[in-house]
């Protein structure tokens, strides 16, 4: 290779794929992993035209904290059943679980929170990730390689939501689980961090339908996408396109109730509350 | 004070090295206890996963960083101090200090590798880690820095400041040490030849390593205080004066776990001769001074969370002084203010005691331990922006069983060292850069294209693994860029090695000996000729016909 060939190929950007990285995934993902594996998520977004914001609208006053999500999550997701006590210790992952939201004023009652990943446009957890085991996808996700995390917990410390979890101890299924686990999602072995992906895989699977179909997916396709809105039986979850401003979710959180959570640390949340109305 | 550290006993030369004493045994034995009960634990944790520890996930209140962590920072930190006071008494010849740079320098490299160890046993997956790290590490995470700066940095140059200062030394022993280790010595040496030219390349070198080794330390010592200090996320974390704060905490434990090691080897080896008071008295000095700037940081930090700190900055804090983990906070105070109290009170009176001052280092180091717990457990179970339910985090056996495992490490390599290589220079008094030397223009343009390259690696490496910041880069385009800029700090560090071990023109140095020769049996000033030169003389002259 010349060595302006060589400079070309450190300092551009915007390159062709290279054959390199490609090896170098092909070697270390494992088939179960490859769902959700960058390269595959890059070539993915090649074929698709438009860039997009995936992001979640959760409405307060329609959540009446059933834990329908946290519990769909965890089917959809093949994330172990676990007792009480290690729940409650913190030993399990959780994804998807409801956080205490003390009241704000003396004359408001205290209500309870369905708190997903954020996925933040701009992450504590990508910057500390030592080797690029967590990374921001272009269509804002956050993505978390679980093959290439080697399980040093930085962003779990570094995340200021609280929403990696680890896994302590080997995940184990009963035979009947075993029969009902997803095949879409790979499950983590012991010593990994793993999160909320904002049911990726399901996201991917309605690109590609929509583009061998040759058309755009449509925001109502979209709106109960992931496996936590889908089972709201209020539907107070609601998923689509942030950039999009015909989308109902870009609406949503034009509304006037809409906040994010800790937006004073700068990491701007992909997901969007309402407050309860108090009309 | 006897400077003639190998002053031959011509009848017993193989008692170079200190007798082995039963507290020497006993406290092998216990190294190699600490150390077979750390794997026994290690090996719990591997079969049943980290449920072992006491480490749970933030989002319940967990502390997902313990005991590991903190005594990582604490190991990094002990060698931090080891190979800086090695520095500092090289540039600026502090004589009082040489009985025991090698100590330090030994310290510093043993330190590290408990640190390792302990980086190993925290790692989910260990493994992956070793594998990933070299290939993949981003600058963008403070763990590069740990990973390049403080493995490539410190750990390889102080094997390399430890290697070519111990080289003459190492000469004498191949002559006159135990028969059974000769072939060891002879490796170390690398053909040291006890020439004026050898040595003054020897003063040279010293000189440049002590110089570029400080500011490295320090840049790499940084990056495990910015591993706490830029998390915006952690209340009690985020502060500017964490880096500083850490190199400061480290020195103070680093230089108390130097005085520990001097008095405990002093007594158990009787090297009381070859070790003077007045060392550790110098160290006693330093220790004090350091313990007083890590507590008046300490109030600074404090104040400024309590005083009228954001909310949770100041909730943070009451946990740590008044609340949960108050207990611990006092006993750091205590332990850290008599460790300051102790050495200072004797030093106004005048009349330091070696007795004093350890008591003193041994505290400074209980409270070091406490202070690193303090800083990495409350900020994760009190410090979450969001209502998560505060929790609690004491160490598992397992956790402790493992750290005391590596402590078992530092002290097994260090008792072993001290009987089988000499702990003091014999020949450092007239070391300097200035000494004359003959032109050399091989080994000159040797070191510089050798320095070269590495410059050239370390920039590629850098460069290449900056691109990956924290954009949708993945990987480096360059495979093992990280590993590249390693190699090039390393590379760049051994130019040392280059310099000094490259064989010169035999023809001269055989004149120049048998000039040196000469001049011996002329009986000239017999200071003009380092000690070990003279002793070394005085055997090849006895072996002469």
């Amino acid at each position: 290779m010349s060595l302006r060939a060589w400079f070309m190929r450190i300092f551009e950007d915007d390159a062709l794929p290279d054959p390199d990285r490609r090896t170098f995934l092909r070697v270390t993902a494992t088939a179960t992993a490859a769902a959700a594996i960058p390269g595959t998520a890059v070539a993915a977004a090649a074929t698709t035209k438009r860039r997009r914001h995936w992001g979640m609208v959760i409405d307060l006053d329609r959540c009446s904290a059933c834990n329908a999500c946290s519990i769909a999550c965890r089917q959809e997701n093949n994330i172990p059943s676990y007792g009480p006590e290690e729940t409650f210790d913190g030993a399990r992952p959780e994804w998807m679980s409801m956080l205490w939201q003390e009241p704000q004023r003396a004359d408001a009652l205290p209500s309870l929170l369905p708190l997903p990943c954020m996925h933040c446009a701009d992450p504590p957890c990508v910057k500390v990730c030592p080797v690029g085991a967590t990374y921001k996808d272009p269509d804002g996700f956050t993505m978390q390689v679980w093959d290439r995390c080697i399980g040093c917990r930085y962003c779990m410390v570094a995340c200021p939501y609280s929403r990696r979890s680890f896994n302590w101890t080997e995940p184990t299924w009963t035979a009947s689980e075993q029969q009902m686990l997803n095949p879409d999602v790979a499950t983590r072995p012991r010593g990994v961090v793993e999160k909320c992906t904002f049911c990726h895989h399901r996201v991917r699977r309605l690109c590609e339908e929509a583009a061998l179909a040759g058309r755009e997916p449509t925001d109502a396709e979209c709106q109960r996408l992931p496996a936590c809105a889908a089972a709201c039986p209020a539907q107070a979850i609601t998923f689509g396109d942030l950039d999009d401003p015909d989308s109902k979710v870009a609406g949503l959180a034009a509304n006037p109730r809409a906040f994010r959570l800790l937006e004073h640390l700068g990491t701007e949340p992909s997901v969007y509350y309402l407050e309860k109305d108090r009309g | 004070m006897s400077r003639r550290i190998f002053a031959l006993d011509r009848k017993r030369p193989s008692r170079v090295l200190p007798a082995g004493t039963a507290g020497w045994y006993a406290l092998v034995a216990l190294a190699l206890g600490l150390i077979g009960f750390a794997i026994y634990a290690y090996s719990i944790q591997y079969r049943q996963g980290y449920i072992v520890t006491n480490m749970r996930n933030p989002g319940r209140g967990g502390a997902a960083w313990g005991l590991y962590i903190a005594m990582d920072v604490y190991f990094v930190g002990v060698s931090f101090a080891g190979i800086t006071v090695a520095s500092i008494a090289r540039l600026f010849k502090l004589e009082v200090l040489e009985p025991v740079t090698r100590l330090a320098e030994l310290l510093t490299i043993s330190a590290l590798l408990a640190g390792a160890c302990v980086v190993i046993a925290d790692l989910g997956r260990p493994g992956h880690g070793l594998l990933e790290l070299p290939a993949l590490a981003r600058p963008s995470s403070p763990f590069f820095g740990t990973f390049t700066l403080v493995v490539a940095g410190y750990l390889f140059s102080s094997v390399v400041a430890f290697f070519v200062t111990g080289r003459r030394d190492a000469a004498t022993m191949a002559r006159v040490g135990p028969r059974g280790l000769r072939w060891f010595y002879r490796a170390w040496a690398t053909g040291y030849r006890f020439t004026p030219e050898e040595h003054a390349r020897h003063g040279r070198t010293t000189f440049w390593l002590a110089i570029t080794i400080l500011p490295l330390l320090v840049c790499a010592h940084s990056t495990l205080g910015l591993i706490f200090g830029i998390q915006a996320g952690r209340p009690g974390w985020y502060s500017a004066l964490q880096a500083p704060g850490f190199l400061v905490l480290a020195g103070a434990s680093g230089t108390g776990m130097l005085i520990l090691a001097t008095v405990i080897l002093r007594r158990m080896l009787k090297l009381r001769s070859k070790i003077p008071d007045s060392a550790i008295h110098w160290l006693g000095g330093f220790l004090w001074v350091l313990s007083l700037v890590y507590l008046y940081f300490t109030v600074v930090e404090e104040l400024t969370a309590t005083y009228a700190g954001p909310k949770l900055d100041r909730h943070v804090a009451h946990s740590v002084v008044t609340g949960q983990y108050s207990t611990s906070f006092w006993v750091y105070i205590g332990t850290m203010f008599l460790g300051f109290a102790i050495p200072f009170l004797q030093y106004l009176r005048g009349k330091p005691s070696v007795t004093g001052i350890a008591i003193a280092a041994t505290l400074v180091n209980v409270g070091a331990v406490v202070k690193r717990l303090l800083i990495v457990v409350p900020s994760q179970t009190h410090g979450s922006y969001l209502a998560i339910e505060e929790g609690t985090y004491t160490p598992s056996w397992i956790e402790w069983s493992i750290m005391a495992g590596a402590a078992g490490l530092v002290l097994l390599i260090i008792l072993v060292f001290a009987r089988v290589f000499p702990l003091t220079h014999g020949h450092e008094e007239d070391l300097t850069r200035d000494a004359p030397l003959p032109r050399d223009p091989v080994r000159k343009v040797a070191s510089l294209v050798w320095a070269s390259i590495a410059i050239v690696l370390v920039i590629v490496g850098l460069t290449d693994s900056f691109r990956v910041w924290s954009g949708g880069e993945l990987d480096p385009r360059l495979p093992y860029s990280p590993l590249i800029f390693a190699a090039g700090v390393m590379m760049l560090f051994s130019t040392a090695i280059v310099y000094e071990v490259l064989p010169g023109r035999r023809v001269r140095i055989t004149s120049a000996r048998i000039v040196d020769r000469a001049r011996t049996r002329a009986s000239a000033p017999k200071s003009a000729l380092p000690t070990s030169i003279r002793a070394t003389q005085r055997l090849a002259n006895r072996s002469e016909p």
